[in-house]
């Protein structure tokens, strides 16, 4: 109980520093386009978390190869290399500053680590029961 | 000779035997660097597309005219490419290896195959071409001929994201294939 509640404190320390470091970027140097990438990267675990529930049904409980898992999964791939693409792109195009570039990459990655490490926490914790 | 007899197979060439990669859930990597690979294709060329669109005329000539964009015509091959391999995989890989008794169905699913595959061909071959007559022929600066090769690069990155996509799939039938058996 008391390793799970550090987890937590742990990660929701780590999701406010990413947090922190996005808006920074964009606070720093007035331009608030580095904050898509926030949207991003809190919206990239979406379509895996909903397509993942359109795998079992009654017949194929365990099989795992369903194209609407593999969509969801694709989709989820493809907005996570968004959210570190966007501010490459949008730095060598000289809209942001590399700097602020550099922070948003750091802090989305640190938003999606934190969100990827609490879902597996939290899958841990639901095998259990 | 010190090798334990378990792992000797008469049909065996060499002496060290390739380690066999038995990767638990190899669909799902596979699925997943997809559409890594997807979405890197689209942004090497979104890249180069902003690049035009905020490309300014040298500052020791501040009036010569920028001379070249990324125009309509660079967006036709990747969506030609992007069109080809939505089309190569929607298609259900059960009709197409026979498995259906119709054979009429088999027949429309190997066309349909047939256009995704000469769609994503075509996208390829016509990047090289936009390239080639557009950016290389013309003697651009690098700065400028970078927009035809970030377009070589999304069809090629395209195209390895499809065939990544469909071994991925293809993988999960054989061992599905194996288990029946």
């Amino acid at each position: 109980m008391a390793a799970g509640l550090k987890t937590v404190i742990l990660l929701s320390f780590v999701l406010a520093v990413g947090f922190l470091l996005i808006i920074l970027s964009c606070a720093l140097w007035a331009n608030w386009l580095p904050l898509i990438v926030a949207l991003l990267f809190v919206l990239a675990p979406l379509p895996n978390a909903l397509f993942a529930h359109c795998g079992h049904d009654d017949l194929s409980s365990d099989y795992e190869g369903n194209p609407a898992v593999d969509l969801g999964r694709f989709i989820t791939a493809f907005i996570v290399v968004t959210g570190f693409a966007l501010p490459i792109v949008l730095a060598h195009s000289e809209v942001i500053k590399p700097t602020a570039s550099l922070m948003s990459v750091v802090g989305g990655g640190l938003v999606y680590g934190t969100i990827m490490a609490y879902s597996q926490v939290f899958k841990q914790d639901s095998d259990e029961f | 000779m010190s090798l334990p007899r378990a792992s000797y197979d008469p049909r065996r060439v060499f002496l060290l035997s390739c380690p066999s990669f038995n990767i638990k859930h190899k669909r799902t990597i596979g699925v997943y660097l997809a559409g890594g690979l997807f979405a890197l294709a689209q942004w090497v060329f979104w890249d180069a597309a902003i690049l035009s669109a905020h490309a300014r005329p040298p500052v020791d000539a501040p009036h010569d005219t920028v001379p070249v964009h990324v125009s309509f015509l660079d967006w036709v091959p990747g969506i030609c490419t992007t069109l080809g391999m939505l089309v190569v995989n929607l298609i259900d890989k059960d009709t197409l290896m026979g498995d259906v008794t119709d054979s009429r169905a088999m027949w429309r699913a190997r066309l349909v195959l047939f256009l995704g595959f000469a769609f994503m061909a075509g996208g390829l071959a016509g990047s090289v071409v936009v390239l080639v007559l557009k950016y290389v022929l013309k003697e651009f600066e690098d700065k400028y001929s970078y927009y035809g090769y970030a377009s070589v690069a999304q069809n090629v990155a395209l195209m390895l994201s499809a065939v990544i996509l469909w071994i991925s799939q293809q993988s999960n039938n054989e061992y599905e294939y194996n288990l029946t058996l």
